[in-house]
């Protein structure tokens, strides 16, 4: 289990969220709702440990942990929003760079059938259309084996038919057992996941 | 006299002029390129390096070369009591203005890189030192290689300044040349040929990495 304990986190004189609690369960789906500008991405961030809380705790496991535990990565990982796929490697190195040296041959080949990556596994990202580049970014994360992942307004930009592609994958990686915590302000994408609903 | 004829009736002379500018290229791409970037590199992590370089460059923006040249070839050594030849003190400050402005776009190539490259690299458990090889140094190498290359050929021009602390390099060659036939333009334009066909490559080169690698940040 992952969990914020009364976190807090302010930048300067502003408070970002105070004394918030933040559960994300093995095989559930949390979603943190909010406006623009409430702190969503930075609470997730505060999660993923990524950015130094001013109080409370973040455990996993029932362990707590900062953000000098390497080892937590990728027990948990992030897809942002942005996605960030490095732009000098194609879309199969940007999935397998981090596995590099493990055998990870059968799991790619599952992950490209799962997403269905293989029109353009081999595609730089930039010759990759957005929905395309999501899933990759989204197989980068699933090729680790998280426990939890942490997806910041993976929908955000996606159409209709391309949201719903991703709402399909979330909830078979549901099935398996992943913990996934979804920041978004897409209602139908919420109400179609959730199992857990915090606003903030 | 054509440009060719004195291409043709002067090629030892200017083949000997060729090679000390060559030389003196070579001196000053070399130290530039190699402790450019080794500074470049150590100023973003050691900050009073960075601050070092970042007030050397821009006094160095506000000083001519060629007051610069002709400050380390006749006070500064007459202060510290030595002479040098001007051929090294040519390349003495020519590499340093190299050096700075390779580790200036080294820096500043560092620097840009989108953190969150790195935040991704972090949360997928890839080691600080695969980080480096694989995504830092291929990131730093796209936004760096064609400024570098033309910085490299702005160097070769600058080495016709050396001509005037006594250097025998092409410039000087030619104004030789010059002294003798009074024909400044067939003289001069005759010097383009050699300075086209060394920077030639090297803007090709520069356009070509560009164009191969260039940094492609639109997910920024």
């Amino acid at each position: 289990m992952l969990q914020a304990k009364n976190i807090s986190k302010s930048f300067g004189v502003k408070r970002v969220f105070q004394n918030l609690n933040i559960t994300v369960k093995q095989g559930e789906v949390t979603v943190l709702m909010g406006q623009n500008g409430s702190g969503k991405s930075t609470c997730l961030r505060s999660l993923a440990l990524l950015e130094k809380i001013d109080s409370g705790q973040i455990m996993l496991d029932g362990t707590s942990v900062n953000a000098s535990d390497v080892n937590m990565y990728p027990k948990i990982t992030v897809v942002f929003q942005q996605l960030f796929l490095w732009p000098h490697l194609t879309n199969r190195e940007n999935i397998t760079l981090a596995v590099q040296g493990t055998p990870y041959q059968k799991q790619l080949d599952e992950l490209i059938e799962f997403l269905d990556l293989k029109e353009f596994i081999d595609q730089y990202p930039n010759q990759s259309s957005l929905g395309q580049k999501q899933r990759v970014a989204i197989a980068r994360a699933l090729i680790l084996n998280p426990q939890y992942l942490l997806l910041d307004e993976i929908t955000s930009a996606l159409d209709d038919r391309q949201t719903e592609v991703i709402v399909e994958i979330l909830k078979d990686l549901k099935k398996r057992k992943i913990g996934i915590l979804l920041v978004t302000h897409h209602k139908v994408v919420a109400k179609q996941l959730a199992d857990k609903l915090v606003y903030i | 006299m054509s440009i060719f004829e004195v291409l043709l009736v002067y090629k030892s002379g200017l083949s000997s002029g060729l090679l000390v500018t060559l030389q003196m290229c070579l001196f000053i791409w070399s130290i530039g390129l190699l402790l450019g970037v080794l500074i470049g590199f150590g100023s973003v992590h050691c900050k009073r390096l960075g601050r070092g370089v970042e007030y050397l460059s821009f006094l160095n923006s506000g000083v001519p070369v060629i007051v610069l040249l002709f400050w380390v070839h006749y006070p500064l050594q007459e202060m510290l009591q030595f002479t040098i030849q001007p051929f090294y003190t040519a390349i003495f400050t020519l590499a340093f203005v190299n050096v700075l402005g390779v580790a200036e776009v080294v820096k500043n190539s560092i620097l840009d890189i989108p953190k969150q490259y790195l935040e991704v690299a972090r949360v997928s458990g890839i080691s600080a030192y695969k980080r480096f090889l694989r995504i830092d140094l291929p990131l730093i190498f796209r936004h760096s290689v064609a400024p570098i290359l033309m910085l490299q050929v702005n160097m070769l021009h600058m080495t016709l300044f050396a001509s005037l602390i006594g250097v025998e390099d092409l410039f000087r060659v030619v104004q030789r040349i010059n002294a003798i036939i009074y024909k400044p333009v067939e003289a001069y334009t005759a010097l383009v040929f050699f300075y086209i066909a060394i920077s030639i490559p090297l803007c090709l080169a520069a356009r070509l990495l560009k164009a191969r690698y260039a940094c492609d940040f639109s997910e920024k």
